[in-house]
């Protein structure tokens, strides 16, 4: 092909290609680990870390460590739980789970109860829909149909109650952008937003269900998750920072966590009866564009993986629906009674 | 130092792969040549997994079951679609199958140079990584004209044109590894031919009824640009019986339907280039991927590139294993230092 002459060239350039390509794929994935001759120069390093103090210093005076979101105080008492909280065991007090100064001051009664506000409407959100499908499992069960499946029934057993106007986002398999939900939220003057969602593992084999309120998380597996279901937000950075002050509301933050606790119990207990492999991940603080964008009490409730193939089964049933269902509005029911005698006692003789 | 080498390469199954939108093919070390057209298929419901007797299935196998079947194309137009969990699977899936296929010892480590069109290089290069280290030990990902080039020793002023299905990449080689400058990609390729002359017969016979699968084998049958002797008469039915129709002309225009935006970027390019060396670019230009299988291409592009001084369109003899082959020689010329930092860590 070439002549015999050009042979050192051509050596000498293949040389320089492979070191290209092996440059090349070095930077795709994070370029730090350690090459032959790859060196950050001396100076590069410096004002690197001269960048990362000055931030830091900044940062740290203004008043980022003091928003109320964040108190360190608060986060030593063990009121706002970063990671994760497995709920107690079924037959451990109510307020365990709960405990905090802040619930002293309040009593076991929520909000909206103390000051005879009554929860009148709810919210309930299917999560994706029309274009976008959400996740799907591998006999091609589609996020989108379970999650409008789950939300119509538990509005059709709330409905049953009498005294609480419910509201869905979506009725239909209708593309639906995550600032419309968090505007008709706003809209309709919802009390609680609930929204449903499936999980999917892609590496795990296991089934769990998991419950997200708003707030920061440094959980790089929560960060995400949050990125995908953010993806539809059409939110730009500059609006986050406005999001970030509404948070300020710490009363929303602490009336959601309970709300998703409740939630979270209700659905876990009770699909173990079912399935005892089911793993209960706990309540989780997440930046969910559809979680902070509404002033009310919201929660975002990952109530089945469809990455478990036995799991996509079972949701091919409507008996498991609607029990996911039956599930979660348990979980409201409690949380909006909780404190209420009658109730209390009512549920301890009527339900198993 | 230097025996240890040796001995570690006897343990090492060098692959190179090309994953193409319509279809993928390995490359490896022992030998071994294989290919399959890039479409995973899941049984879409307990009894079409009575049918098919599979969980997932591949290439034609999961062309012929299609009905039963939730089939994939996981890189539809060249990409991962970033966040569709099925397709990275349905990538994960292709990968692995082509491994098997390649039938390794069980104690040989993998080292897997993976050629993509260019522009997935460009969007989601960790998606593919992420897709494919599973099932390499060590890896490497480039872009797919480059690896046929780097097969072809094609590695100073050439000009390689791979026309996919999904995408037509075309990239330069100046004795170095290409920048993004140096590639471009055209969307316009195989499955473009396919719509367009899907859209031609839908036209012209209304009646008869044929679908995308059966247009894209008269595709690959009779492709052809400029002048051919004889008709091209397909069997279509109507109204269930077969009958004979002739397709010529819409598949002359189908396929020259891609020519005009090709013709444009292949000048822009050489344009672009040290004036210097245009015509030694000119003089080795390659045709590379499915799209050059469509007869009168090479005649096409020459003449077209006439009105800028002489020129050379050469296509590739193999097209289907053109890139893995060139991955595959990426992949052994590649020294045992590079692919150390770039192993993944096997879970």
């Amino acid at each position: 092909m070439l002549p015999i002459n050009s042979k050192r060239r051509e050596l000498k350039a293949r040389e320089a290609i492979l070191r290209g390509v092996y440059e090349d794929n070095l930077k795709i994935i994070g370029g730090q680990s350690a090459a032959p001759d790859w060196r950050i120069p001396l100076f590069v390093k410096k004002m690197i870390l001269f960048y990362s103090v000055l931030l830091l210093t900044i940062l740290g005076q203004g008043s980022y460590l003091d928003l109320p979101l964040f108190p360190e105080r608060q986060m030593a008492a063990g009121i706002i739980t970063q990671e994760q909280q497995p709920l107690s065991p079924p037959e451990a007090d109510e307020n365990q789970i709960t405990s905090s100064d802040y619930q002293e001051f309040l009593g076991s009664a929520p909000l909206s109860r103390m000051f005879g506000l009554g929860v009148k409407t709810i919210m309930i959100d299917a999560g994706h829909g029309g274009d976008d499908p959400g996740t799907a499992g591998k006999m091609g069960t589609k996020e989108k149909d379970i999650t409008l499946d789950i939300a119509k029934k538990l509005k059709e057993r709330l409905k049953r109650r009498g005294s609480y106007n419910i509201i869905m986002t979506r009725e239909e398999d209708i593309t639906l952008p995550l600032n419309k939900r968090v505007e008709l939220a706003r809209a309709s003057k919802a009390d609680i937003f609930i929204s449903i969602h499936l999980n999917y593992l892609p590496s795990k084999p296991i089934n769990i269900i998991e419950t997200y309120y708003f707030g920061p998380s440094s959980d790089v597996k929560t960060l995400r998750l949050a990125e995908q279901e953010n993806a539809g937000s059409q939110y730009g950075l500059s609006d986050f920072k406005d999001i970030i002050e509404k948070m300020g509301k710490t009363l929303k933050l602490q009336e959601s966590k309970e709300l998703a606790a409740s939630i979270q119990k209700n659905l876990f207990i009770n699909s173990k009866k079912k399935n005892n492999s089911i793993h209960n991940l706990g309540i989780k603080r997440a930046p969910f564009v559809v979680l902070l964008g509404v002033d009310i009490p919201a929660v975002l409730a990952e109530v089945s993986c469809l990455s478990n193939r036995q799991e996509e089964i079972e949701l091919s049933f409507e008996s498991h629906r609607e029990n996911i269902a039956r599930y979660i509005e348990a979980g409201i029911l409690d949380y909006l009674n909780k404190g209420d005698t009658n109730y209390e006692a009512k549920r301890n003789t009527g339900r198993r | 130092m230097k025996q240890k080498e040796t001995q570690e390469e006897g343990n090492i199954l060098f692959v190179g792969i090309d994953l193409g939108t319509s279809r993928s093919s390995i490359s490896a070390s022992n030998g071994t040549r294989q290919w399959i057209e890039s479409y995973v298929g899941w049984p879409k419901d307990f009894i079409s997994l009575q049918v098919v007797g599979k969980p997932v299935l591949f290439g034609a196998d999961a062309l012929k079951h299609r009905l039963s079947l939730d089939l994939c194309r996981p890189l539809e137009h060249g990409v991962i679609k970033e966040g569709v969990e099925k397709n990275e699977e349905a990538v994960k899936e292709i990968i692995k199958y082509l491994i098997e296929l390649a039938k390794p010892e069980p104690e040989q480590k993998i080292y897997a140079v993976v050629g993509v069109p260019a522009d997935t290089l460009k969007v989601n290069k960790l998606a593919i990584r992420r897709a494919v280290s599973e099932f390499a030990h060590s890896l490497m990902v480039v872009s797919e004209p480059f690896a046929v080039a780097y097969g072809l020793n094609l590695l100073n002023n050439s000009l390689v044109i791979d026309i996919g299905a999904g995408t037509t990449d075309l990239c330069i080689m100046h004795g170095a590894i290409p920048s993004e400058e140096d590639q471009k990609t055209i969307v316009n390729a195989g499955d473009y031919i396919d719509e367009q002359l899907y859209s031609y017969l839908t036209e012209k016979f209304p009646n008869s009824k044929f679908n995308k699968n059966m247009v894209r084998q008269f595709k690959e049958k009779y492709s052809f640009v400029r002048e051919i002797a004889g008709d091209i008469r397909v069997e279509i039915p109507v109204d269930g019986k077969p009958v004979m129709h002739d397709i010529k002309n819409e598949v002359k225009r189908a396929c020259e339907s891609i020519l005009p935006a090709l013709i444009e970027t292949t000048t822009e390019m050489i344009a672009r280039f040290d004036p210097e060396f245009q015509t030694k670019i000119k003089n080795n230009i390659v045709l590379a991927g499915g799209g050059s299988l469509i007869r009168g291409l090479s005649e096409y592009l020459r003449d077209a590139l006439k009105e800028y001084g002489p020129c050379n369109v050469t296509c590739v003899e193999d097209p289907l294993f053109a890139g893995s082959n060139g991955a595959l020689k990426l992949a052994q010329d590649m020294p045992a230092k590079y692919w150390e930092p770039l192993q993944e860590v096997k879970s």
